[in-house]
């Protein structure tokens, strides 16, 4: 499997306009349904080793998805992407467009950055609605001076159509996760690479995934497990975890299970967006989602027989932190184990205190299930 | 205000006399009226706490402030101490842990035993979208309703559009309030509470603009210390009568030239929050070495619009829409540009010499932006700048030594620069 980097380069060469996003959740269609190829700035662990130029731009108190994506924009935005977008995600990615700007701008490019405001409010609040209607209309008036083509209903239809395929698929991996069927540890990777790739390839390769695993039996005799976090912690953690008796059997991952919860039906772009972000499958960053969240999260925890939770914490991501606590609390009072483990960018080059973490809280939980 | 010798340290003054009791009744009068039946809404520092006047009963408060005020008082650790216990990480900004410490606690240890229970919670994103995560806990371990208030970020001024929805929020926030509280709104009370507000902000813009003058009579410390009521006390006479009075004996002081830092060598400008418990060591400490931090972005952008300086005086009409159009006021929903924008006009108004970056981790939306402010300092404004690690609230994050070391730095760079052979010529970024 080819780097994140050398996977954009060919996209590029091959002559597709590539649109960065920040995360978490950007309007992917209605960007694709203008010819452009959006991908999704997440963590970029493999891409991103060294944060030199990042750390040049934003403090190291700043999550590894923030440096990284600064960094990472910065020396090779130009050559890969020819346009940026952002919304008001979280107050990090709120304080970039204008720091990465100025960084693109000292290596002498340019590159235009789009932006979105999304409101943080329930969709019954005064204004929230037609608020996020007058800045979605914003947007498509920039991004058509921008594509030099009109927006097209057909042209949307369509890309919604695409990204509704591939959430599908991702959750049949899930389920196939949940089932027993296949690994995790197999299962995230793969389905983190719909950010940075075109979403007909990626469906393409869920497909295959889905079409091999469904045949297979059920291999899943671990102790059930759910994970929650912002980005899918790395691979060779997800192995400890298996090869110490846990099934993580669903996940409540900002890059997984809570991208491809939502996808709304409709063709009618105001509507469809008003759907995606006001019902969004509830994530941390979504203020007024937080009651849906902590629901969500126990209804997950009943139906799908999971006996532990392993939050990981993406260091310096306040959104997390404040419900962790919480959380962690209200499961173990129903008899769920809980684990919390912090990963930033530091801690990527030395996972062995994780590991033994996370043994021993196997041990912990596999004693509970007896 | 208080200030007193070229040494530095504090010696109360009437208007420090004054802020004491005012900040005392404050609170005595927020637990007394919760006590005796009162709507209580606690807030985000920025909700515009003049509509609670618009109402016969309900009172406000404010946790942030709280906060500050328990870091003034070194308790801060002590509080964040308990968070941390329940689980709360200790990269949780600071005021948050300081609050849930105390309200985990029933109020022990706080300066003003702690704050009455809320009827309702209303935090705003304007800040920082943190606060809504904070409040949320109370939302979920007490059970109370959670107003939240979405204010975009303004990388340029506030648009006819942003205004329009942020003014059609405040109204919602009265229903709101009317709906749970069963009380009338009065626009014509919450109306004259803006004028007061507008009356305080004048007289407080006449305070701090005397930083203008060489030496200054003011301190930043000055300002950050006489901030809190502008908090707990805002559309009110006492507050505005508050803050004429501080503009005036200020005044009087220059008139027979008492200065804080008679010697005044430096004039350093700082950008992030007051570092609440290094107040009086800081200065004094600084005052030492013929150093004055006249200036504070934290402070100079009360009562500006976002990217400006001066006073946005209210006009005496909608109440809503003044308050609309200054909710942008403080420095954290700002981009760069607008940062910039001010900071230009505070340097080149006030004879800033220096710039001090008080980088601090408990407050993100600060800071994560200051790095490449340094370098528009330095290359555009040309003056030196320093970074220094603080945290606002919470000491143990907190070197005094490593963090003078650099501020003497600055302060060599500025005299390098005079002698024509440090700033313009050399890297005055330290
Ligand atoms: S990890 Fe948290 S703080 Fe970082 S970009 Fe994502 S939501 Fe924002
Ligand atoms: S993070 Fe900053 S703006 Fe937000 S509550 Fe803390 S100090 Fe205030």
């Amino acid at each position: 499997m080819n780097g994140i980097l050398e996977t954009l380069s060919g996209m590029k060469t091959g002559g597709r306009r590539l649109i960065g996003c920040f995360p978490l959740y950007p309007p992917l269609e209605l960007l694709h349904s203008f010819g452009l190829t959006p991908i999704t700035l997440w963590g970029m662990r493999d891409a991103v080793r060294d944060y030199g130029t990042g750390d040049r731009h934003v403090q190291n108190y700043a999550c590894q998805v923030a440096r990284a994506l600064t960094g990472f924009v910065i020396d090779n935005g130009p050559s890969l992407f020819d346009a940026l977008f952002m919304y008001n995600a979280c107050d990090t990615l709120r304080n970039l467009p204008e720091i990465v700007h100025a960084g693109i701008r000292e290596t002498g490019a340019d590159l235009p950055i789009f932006r979105l405001h999304v409101p943080a409010l329930s969709p019954d609040r005064t204004g929230a609605k037609d608020y996020l209607r007058d800045r979605l209309r914003l947007l498509m008036a920039d991004l058509e001076r921008f594509t030099g083509r009109p927006f097209s209903a057909k042209a949307f239809a369509e890309s919604a159509a695409l990204y509704a395929k591939q959430r599908s698929f991702c959750r049949e991996i899930e389920a196939l996760c949940t089932g027993g069927k296949m690994p995790f540890a197999a299962a995230a990777p793969l389905l983190e690479r719909a950010h940075f790739m075109d979403v007909r390839e990626h469906i393409a390769l869920l497909e295959e995934a889905v079409t091999h695993h469904a045949g297979l039996p059920e291999n899943g005799s671990g102790v059930r497990v759910l994970v929650s976090g912002i980005q899918a912690p790395p691979v060779d953690l997800l192995r400890v975890m298996d090869a110490s008796g846990l099934t993580v059997a669903a996940n409540d991952i900002a890059t997984m299970a809570r991208s491809y919860g939502t996808s709304p039906t409709g063709s009618d772009l105001l509507d469809y967006y008003a759907a995606f972000y006001f019902d969004h499958h509830p994530c941390t960053t979504i203020l007024p989602a937080g009651d849906r969240r902590i629901k969500l999260l126990g209804q997950r925890v009943q139906e799908d027989g999971i006996r532990g939770v392993v939050f990981f914490g993406e260091k310096f991501c306040e959104y997390e932190y404040f419900e962790i606590p919480y959380l962690q609390e209200t499961l173990n009072t129903r008899g769920v184990a809980t684990l919390f483990l912090e990963l930033g960018a530091d801690d990527l080059a030395n996972l062995m205190p994780l590991r033994t973490r996370i043994e021993a809280f196997a041990e912990i939980v596999r004693g509970d299930s007896v | 205000m208080p200030h007193e010798t070229p040494t530095g340290g504090f010696k109360k003054t009437s208007s420090g006399k004054r802020l004491t009791g005012i900040i005392m009744n404050d609170y005595l009068q927020l637990h007394q009226r919760a006590a005796e039946g009162a709507f209580v809404v606690w807030i985000a520092i920025v909700v515009p706490a003049e509509l609670f006047a618009g109402f016969d009963n309900v009172v406000y408060a404010v946790p942030e402030s709280h906060a500050a005020m328990s870091a003034g008082k070194g308790v801060g650790a002590v509080q964040c101490g308990k968070a941390e216990k329940a689980g709360y990480s200790s990269d949780l900004c600071s005021y948050a842990r300081i609050d849930l410490g105390t309200a985990m606690d029933g109020g022990k240890d706080s300066p003003s035993f702690g704050m009455p229970r809320p009827h309702l919670l209303v935090s705003n994103n304007n800040n920082c979208s943190l606060l809504a995560k904070w409040f949320d806990v109370y939302h979920r371990v007490w059970g109370i309703p959670h107003f939240i208030l979405d204010i975009p970020f303004c990388y340029e001024e506030q648009t006819p559009q942003d205004f329009a929805y942020i003014r059609g929020q405040f109204a919602d926030l009265v229903r709101t309030i009317e709906g749970l509280s069963g009380q009338r709104f009065d626009e014509a009370k919450a109306r004259e509470a803006v004028c007061l507000s507008g009356e305080a902000l004048r007289e407080w813009k006449r305070f701090t603009s005397l930083a203008q003058h060489r030496p200054s009579p003011i301190t930043a410390f000055d300002s950050f210390v006489q901030m809190a009521p502008i908090l707990t006390s805002r559309g009110t006479q006492q507050l505005a009568d508050h803050y004429r009075a501080l503009a005036d004996e200020t005044e009087e002081q220059m008139r027979q030239g008492v200065y804080p830092v008679p010697d005044e060598r430096y004039r350093l400008l700082w950008d992030n929050i007051a570092p609440w418990h290094q107040l009086r060591k800081m200065s004094g400490r600084l005052a030492s070495l013929g150093a004055n931090i006249t200036t504070a972005s934290y402070t100079y952008c009360i009562g500006s619009l976002e990217g400006t300086f001066d006073m946005y005086a209210y006009d005496g009409g909608d109440p809503f829409a003044w308050l609309a159009r200054l909710q942008n006021f403080s420095v954290c929903p700002h981009g760069m540009a607008l940062r910039a924008r001010a900071m230009r006009q505070a340097v080149e108004r006030n004879g800033i010499d220096g710039v001090v970056f008080a980088s601090n981790r408990s407050c993100k939306v600060y800071s994560l932006m200051q790095m490449d402010q340094m370098r528009f300092v330095r290359d555009e404004l040309g003056i030196p700048a320093v970074m220094i690690d603080v945290d606002h609230a919470d000491e143990r994050k907190y070197s005094e030594e490593a963090s003078f070391v650099r501020l003497e730095a600055l302060l060599e760079t500025i005299d390098a620069g005079r002698r024509g052979n440090g700033m313009n010529s050399g890297n005055p970024s330290i």
